[in-house]
């Protein structure tokens, strides 16, 4: 049994919110293959993982920025507006002024943080509550877009289009596959094995029981695995495409914030004042600059979003940013994060997303109206949240805590790991366990 | 333990996916390419359609027409609408899904003409034909064929309709007029406007009709999402500012869902209902055409457009050029377009029955 014990704790990381997270990354698994069989390997064939992170690379990105909003304790609606409204002034600004596009891209981030620090203003400094805030702001963008744009849609050059539908380039010899994508992947092996030996020797150091060998292995084993498999479908696709640049975006974002909101000071204090705000101001947060920052940072992340759906679609509409606000709110919830706050991962909602992205996906595969996929998304989304209340209410964790009853007594990670994989506690002090 | 297994069976899982992907060579996904699509495909091959949100009746019979027509003519079909509040990213995502599929032809009502360029791309280089229904796609090379009413016509017809109905009423001018236009992103919103202005300007400018709000820009007409509750919260509106004390004459409404809206809105406020023009004949409409109440619909038979769209995947599926009869007029932004035109039919009390004879849905309405 110890050596049981030894892959639960070390394999899917210690604590009870990853073992959740463990629960939703194998509902992905389990959606993938069932759709896979389903749709006869359509599902996983490269074009259509191309399309998959093409049509929802947005939706993950507003998921990052709203995952820390709701970890902080609020809410966002106004990011489908920000985005249209970041969109149409983006779009303008190249087809009127024609602004050069690495310009407009800096431009329209510079909108986004301003609307953000207008946002943040009001929830950090005034006090009101951020749903009210940004519910204003849902509609003041709203109309914004419509105003300048005069419900019009506006094309965007081509140059401009790369970061939503653009591919790397082929270049170097011709090897069947997609060179850049083939060395992204090699990329990430190293960095992943790198990382392995980095955090057993960082637990060395500490005095810690580093993770017994044969973990670490399969650990890499079971990730490079994966990272060979996507690699090799993604640069495997028709000449001329990769893995998409949205994607690399996507990723780059995800590695940069998931960095943040674990082993930053900063980061730790979204937890914190999410948990309990007034602890965490007692112990020297600062509380309205953490809150400005969010619904900043929030802000600033919709407009990149929206500037990837203007490009991936060529022009900005007036039907632009419609409802994404609700998309990344379920991604965010679930993908495991505490809809009262201080609980929740980046990794988590981004998998929380993805089980979104590949339903919608499948269930398009399998001709399936979206009238019926609106109601399965309704349910997956009830479902994922009433199992997290209920087994809170429980005192336990997951499908797979239930089962795990002797591993629950043991103190949960024995120290405070910077090993990315394996723990992502949450100093709030809102989770029983 | 057995949980234990479970995470091995997981971790294998992976494992075995990662085996089966690494076998696939590059060219083995590519489709047929565009280059033999000449000599036609399979009989039975699959075809695409994706159509906007069921907003109307219309779209919702077209998705009915295409199902099963497309089932007479041996394919395999793939009918999808946009959802309701995504309808653009809906539909992108759909195209996609159909292209995946390895659809031979996609036929798409555009939700948002302007924002499907790079789907439509995708679609051309895996092969596939694109026919544009009823709406043309702009800013894209590579779409092959438009099938469409003739909207500029449809326009034409809804100002003379508006013109002769308050004559009827009213033997002599000036006639109090509002304006009222489609959803701006619709391409064919502009088209429609155009073809009423093109008749009604010659009279606005002698004077003979009045626009009493002076409200004629397109910016200001538009219906967003050719939503009804806009019309009948612009016609609120319009009857407080303008028409207090004002005769209102007739309306011009570019189709049937906002001419009802705007019926609403005047009866509410207990004014004579004016002449109103639509399009579409839906239901409620002719009902409200045979009681006397909306003056006129056009009657765009989305039989005969779906009917003419199969034709042109079954010429496609021969390897045939399909059969087209304009060559200039639609030019997107970046081709013109060889669209095949089918002439639309104005619709009143008075012809109704006639123009419906072959209606099954609407034929006993006009009895």
């Amino acid at each position: 049994m110890s050596r049981y014990k030894d892959l639960q704790k070390n394999l899917f990381g210690g604590t009870t919110s990853n073992a959740r997270q463990f629960g939703m990354i194998f509902t992905l698994v389990a959606i993938v293959v069932l759709f896979q069989i389903l749709t006869d390997g359509l599902t996983l064939r490269s074009d259509n993982l191309i399309a998959l992170f093409q049509q929802n690379s947005y939706i993950l990105i507003l998921a990052i920025g709203m995952l820390m909003v709701i970890v902080a304790g609020h809410i966002d609606l106004s990011v489908g507006s920000v985005a249209a409204f970041t969109g149409i002034l983006v779009a303008k600004a190249m087809f009127e002024w024609s602004l050069p596009w690495p310009l407009a891209i800096l431009f329209g981030l510079a909108i986004g943080a301003a609307i953000g620090a207008w946002q943040g203003f009001w929830v950090a400094y005034i006090g009101v509550p951020a749903f009210i805030v940004t519910l204003a702001g849902m509609l003041l963008f709203r109309g914004g877009n419509q105003f300048i744009g005069n419900a019009n849609t506006i094309p965007v050059p081509e140059g401009f289009r790369v970061i939503g539908s653009g591919f790397l380039p082929e270049v170097g010899p011709n090897t069947g596959y997609n060179n850049l994508t083939l060395l992204l992947g090699l990329a990430a092996c190293v960095a992943v094995v790198w990382r392995e030996f980095q955090a057993r020797k960082t637990r060395h150091a500490m005095d810690a029981d580093p993770a017994p060998m044969w973990i670490s292995v399969l650990r890499m084993a079971v990730m490079v695995g994966v990272i060979v498999f996507v690699t090799l479908r993604f640069a495997s696709g028709r000449v001329g495409t990769s893995f998409p640049v949205s994607g690399i975006i996507l990723v780059a974002l995800m590695l940069a914030y998931s960095f943040y909101t674990r082993n930053t000071a900063g980061g730790r204090h979204i937890y914190a004042v999410g948990g309990n705000s007034r602890a965490a101001e007692l112990s020297g947060v600062k509380l309205k600059r953490v809150n400005f920052f969010v619904m900043m940072n929030m802000s600033t992340l919709a407009a990149l979003a929206g500037m990837i759906f203007v490009a991936r679609s060529a022009a900005s509409g007036p039907q632009d940013g419609n409802g994404w606000e609700l998309d990344a709110i379920a991604a965010v919830f679930i993908g495991g994060a505490a809809v009262s706050g201080g609980i929740g991962t980046i990794s988590g909602s981004i998998v929380g997303g993805l089980v979104m992205a590949v339903l919608n996906n499948g269930l398009q595969l399998l001709g399936v109206g979206t009238d019926r996929v609106q109601i399965i998304k309704g349910l997956v989304l009830l479902l994922a949240v009433a199992l997290d209340v209920y087994n809170k209410s429980q005192g336990r964790f997951s499908i797979i805590g239930s089962l795990t009853r002797n591993f629950r007594r043991d103190p949960p990670g024995s120290s405070p790991s910077p090993a990315a994989s394996t723990a992502d506690r949450e100093p709030a002090t809102t989770a029983p366990s | 333990m057995r949980n234990f297994l479970a995470k091995t069976v997981a971790v294998g899982a992976i494992a075995a996916l990662a085996l089966t992907g690494c076998g696939s060579g590059r060219d083995g996904d590519s489709g047929s390419g565009s280059g033999d699509s000449a000599k036609g495909f399979p009989a039975d091959s699959l075809i695409g359609v994706a159509l906007p949100a069921k907003t109307s009746e219309n779209w919702v019979l077209a998705g009915d027409l295409f199902t099963n027509g497309l089932k007479e003519a041996g394919f395999k079909s793939d009918v999808q609408y946009a959802g309701a509040s995504t309808t653009v990213a809906d539909q992108q995502a759909q195209i996609t899904a159909m292209v995946t599929k390895g659809a031979k032809v996609i036929v798409i009502g555009a939700t948002d003409a302007a924002q499907l360029s790079t789907q439509v791309a995708a679609a051309h280089q895996a092969g596939a034909k694109v026919i544009a229904y009823d709406r043309l796609i702009t800013n894209t090379p590579d779409l092959d064929y438009y099938v469409a009413f003739d909207n500029f016509k449809v326009g034409q017809l809804q100002a003379q309709a508006l013109l002769e109905g308050m004559k009827a009423k009213k033997p002599n001018g000036p006639y109090n007029i509002e304006l009222f236009s489609g959803s701006p992103d619709d391409n064919n919103a502009g088209v429609f406007f155009n073809g009423a202005m093109d008749v009604l300007k010659p009279e606005i400018d002698k004077g003979n009709v009045v626009v009493a709000s002076k409200q004629t820009e397109v910016k200001q007409t538009a219906i967003q999402g050719w939503k009804a509750e806009g019309a009948q919260a612009r016609m609120d509106q319009l009857l407080t500012s303008t028409y207090g004390n004002k005769e209102l004459d007739g309306v011009l409404s570019p189709n049937d869902t906002l001419a009802r809206a705007i019926i609403t809105s005047i009866k509410g406020a207990g004014k004579p209902v004016p002449v109103v023009t639509g399009q579409d004949s839906e239901v409620e409409s002719v009902k409200s055409i045979m009681a006397g109440e909306q003056y006129m619909t056009i009657n765009k038979d989305t039989r005969n457009l779906v009917k003419e769209t199969i034709a042109m995947v079954q010429a496609l599926q021969k390897g045939e050029t399909p059969q087209v009869n304009d060559k200039e007029s639609y030019n997107n932004g970046s081709k013109v377009v060889e669209t095949y035109l089918l002439p639309p039919v104005a619709v009143t009390k008075a012809n109704a029955a006639e123009a419906y004879a072959n209606d099954p849905k609407l034929a006993p309405l006009t009895k």
